[in-house]
């Protein structure tokens, strides 16, 4: 299922897809250095109360994206075995 | 080419890195110098020098962390213009370029841009892969000799915790050993997407794998950011910071204070002349005495700060503080500058840099002067001391005093939210705005030393800079109270005159010209209220300490509503001429800062005229 990164719970785990348009141009940029390629793997480690940003791990490193950033990065839900 | 006065001629090593790559630590191992070294991404936020201890006439510039030479934000340009124009350069001899070993993925692209800008500009390039301390207790490796080939630049195993690999660095910069060609028969103009797809194979080449090195990490998080047990953490980490400030403070105050008046005893009476003696007495270990005793607390706090941000625990208190910050126009970035300002406004409204959205960083320069600063606390610990009774309630369990701290603080928070939110829903700027993203780092243990130099530095620097300016009033204001008729009444000198003359002003607050004195001096910095005062009275009684003064104070006949008011008036009035000055510069703006110094000056003088005009219809 095609969703975004803001929508996945804690322990979720997804491939990036792509990024929508409406995402600035830098930001994409720099999600793409801090590691969020289309096709990289990325899990949702905390999923907060409240609308608090969501804690993301991409390969060794976690980050912190609120929802004004994650919303625009388009996902694939991986299941738990892939 | 300058020369250093030695026999080697001087050269200049660039340090670079990104936020959190362990740069600043291995700077100060190089250098021997202690400059600020915090685990919280972009925190080293002005461009720091010092010599190569190993290496004679050899200076080691370290530059903010930055992610990418395409900078994003405020911090991130500084960097990167800085850097490009150094590698013009003709002193600069070396580049060294930190990554974080244990992960590698968010450090090659950037990486990768630096060795093809120094490649442009002909200076070699060394990468230090750090915390390769961290890496060997989990018992894994990295092939620096393949990295290094497909970087096509020397590459370095180093710890900067440890100091280990570090003689070879020393080497490398010496020319011990020979350097790979870098970049020949190479294109220099690989374009940034290109850099991104290598960089990015790389990772996954030579990346750790698996869920090792961040296992503890998760755990921990799993805690401090879980909904509920991660809010009851931040607020009894919050509770301990206030704690170590009034409870663990105290025992070193009273020292200070002991040692101040021990010496005053001492020497003032091997005072001959009788002006001098007064002078001695009233002015320097009055006014100046009662401004050292806060030192210890201001130490104890940037102590307690320290190990947050060190401990990677700052990042966390960021995040769980965004949402509630972002209803006040701020971002969770806010909350470190926003702490910060409870120690000093000055290295918070630096910190304040590191927030990348322009407009959030302006709504946190309008929230930071009106956090309880350090300077606040000498006026806060008089006038509730002064005022507040020193019993419990609630069968012990409550310090009225205690309480009354913890309004007074609040209060200031809650005023300076309450200026962003109005600002933030009512103010068509032109600054631009950016989302949240941050990277949380992992927890680590901190390293005690720097720590406690950054302390020391930290207490020396509020000493030193602000005792000037406390020297320069007190004595202005002792010689305005002694004079003409040699101390023996204050109410004919020439500070009782002025005194009389502002007296109107303070009316409406129930002060009379003594406090009204001592709030024109505060507008220098706030703390020299507390010294003013003690001259003025000292001038009178010639004792001056905190408990004598608090006496003054209570036998003046001040009312209750009166107390009250000063505390909201210090409480709001931007009452800093450093302040001012380091806001104007950060901002850009003269107009910025004197329009906060004019609009938080009528919001206090309008709120403690409220006050003490509403206490008055009960008293």
């Amino acid at each position: 299922m095609d969703i975004n990164l803001w929508s996945l719970r804690t322990g979720d785990r997804c491939e990036i897809l792509g990024y929508d348009n409406a995402l600035d141009e830098k930001y994409r940029v720099r999600l793409m250095e801090f590691g969020f390629h289309p096709g990289e793997s990325v899990s949702c480690l905390q999923s907060l109360a409240f609308g608090a940003p969501k804690v993301y791990r991409v390969s060794n490193t976690v980050f912190s994206l609120d929802d004004e950033v994650a919303s625009h990065v388009l996902v694939r839900v991986l299941p738990s075995h892939e | 080419m300058s020369w250093s006065g030695c026999s080697r001629p001087m050269s200049k090593v660039l340090l670079i890195g990104s936020p959190n790559s362990g740069k600043s630590l291995l700077f100060n191992r190089l250098t021997g110098l202690h400059h600020k070294v915090a685990n919280f991404p972009g925190i080293t936020v002005d461009v720091s020098t010092g010599h190569l201890h190993d290496l004679p006439g050899t200076e080691l510039i370290d530059f903010p962390g930055t992610y990418s030479l395409q900078a994003i934000s405020a911090d991130e340009r500084v960097a990167v213009e800085h850097f490009e124009r150094s590698l013009d350069d003709a002193e600069v001899s070396h580049v060294l370029c930190v990554v974080d070993a244990t992960r590698l993925e968010k450090s090659l692209y950037f990486t990768l841009q630096v060795i093809r800008e120094c490649a442009r500009h002909g200076k070699p390039v060394t990468v230090l892969a750090n915390m390769m301390d961290v890496l060997d207790s989990h018992k894994l490796t990295l092939d620096a000799g393949a990295l290094a080939e497909a970087l096509q630049a020397p590459v370095l195993p180093v710890s900067g915790r440890s100091g280990k690999g570090l003689n070879a660095v020393v080497g490398a910069l010496r020319g011990d050993q020979a350097l790979p060609a870098t970049w020949a028969g190479q294109s220099l103009d690989v374009p940034d997407e290109q850099l991104r797809l290598t960089a990015h194979q790389l990772a996954q080449r030579f990346g750790t794998r698996g869920d090792v090195l961040i296992r503890n990490q998760t755990r921990l998080d799993g805690i401090f950011l879980h909904s509920w047990a991660g809010g009851f953490a931040f607020f009894f980490i919050m509770y301990l910071l206030f704690q170590s400030i009034f409870t663990w403070a105290a025992p070193l105050m009273d020292a200070v204070e002991w040692l101040i008046g021990t010496v005053a005893n001492w020497l003032v009476p091997m005072i001959g002349n009788q002006t001098v003696k007064d002078f001695t007495a009233d002015a320097l270990f009055g006014g100046i005495g009662a401004f050292l005793v806060f030192v210890p607390q201001i130490f104890i706090l940037t102590f307690v700060i320290g190990l947050l941000e060190d401990s990677g625990y700052m990042a966390r208190a960021a995040l769980i503080c965004h949402r509630p910050l972002r209803l006040f126009g701020l971002t969770g970035k806010s909350f470190i500058p926003m702490l910060s300002g409870v120690a000093c406004a000055i290295p918070a409204i630096y910190a304040a840099r590191a927030i990348d959205s322009p407009r959030k960083r302006l709504l946190t320069y309008m929230a930071i002067p009106l956090m309880p600063c350090s300077a606040r606390l000498p006026v806060y610990t008089l006038l509730i001391a002064a005022f507040i009774p020193a019993t419990t309630g609630l069968g012990g369990l409550v310090g009225w005093q205690g309480l009354a701290m913890f309004t007074i603080y609040f209060f200031g928070m809650f005023c300076g939210l309450l200026v962003t939110a109005l600002v933030s829903r009512t103010s068509k700027d032109h600054y631009s705005d950016l989302p949240f993203v941050l990277e949380l780092p992992p927890y680590r243990v901190p390293s005690l030393v720097p720590l406690l130099r950054n302390c020391w530095n930290r207490a020396k620097h509020f000493v030193t800079k602000a005792g000037k300016i406390i020297f320069a009033v007190t004595v202005g204001v002792w010689v305005l109270g002694y004079f003409p008729n040699f101390g023996s009444d204050l109410g004919t000198s020439w500070l009782g005159y002025l005194g009389h003359l502002i007296e109107p002003l303070f009316a409406p607050l129930g002060l009379d010209w003594r406090y009204g004195v001592a709030i024109l001096s505060s507008f220098l910095a706030r703390e020299v209220f507390v010294g003013t005062l003690g001259t003025i009275f000292g001038i009178e009684s010639a004792d001056e300490q905190m408990s004598p003064l608090v006496q003054h104070i209570q036998d003046s006949d001040m009312a209750l509503g009166s107390g009250i008011a000063l505390l909201v008036f210090f409480a709001i009035a931007l009452q800093c001429i450093s302040t001012l000055a380091i806001l104007a510069r950060e901002s850009g703006s003269a107009s910025l800062a004197v329009k906060m110094f004019a609009g938080y000056f009528l919001f206090a003088y309008a709120a403690a005229m409220a006050v003490y005009q509403f206490t008055s219809l009960f008293t």
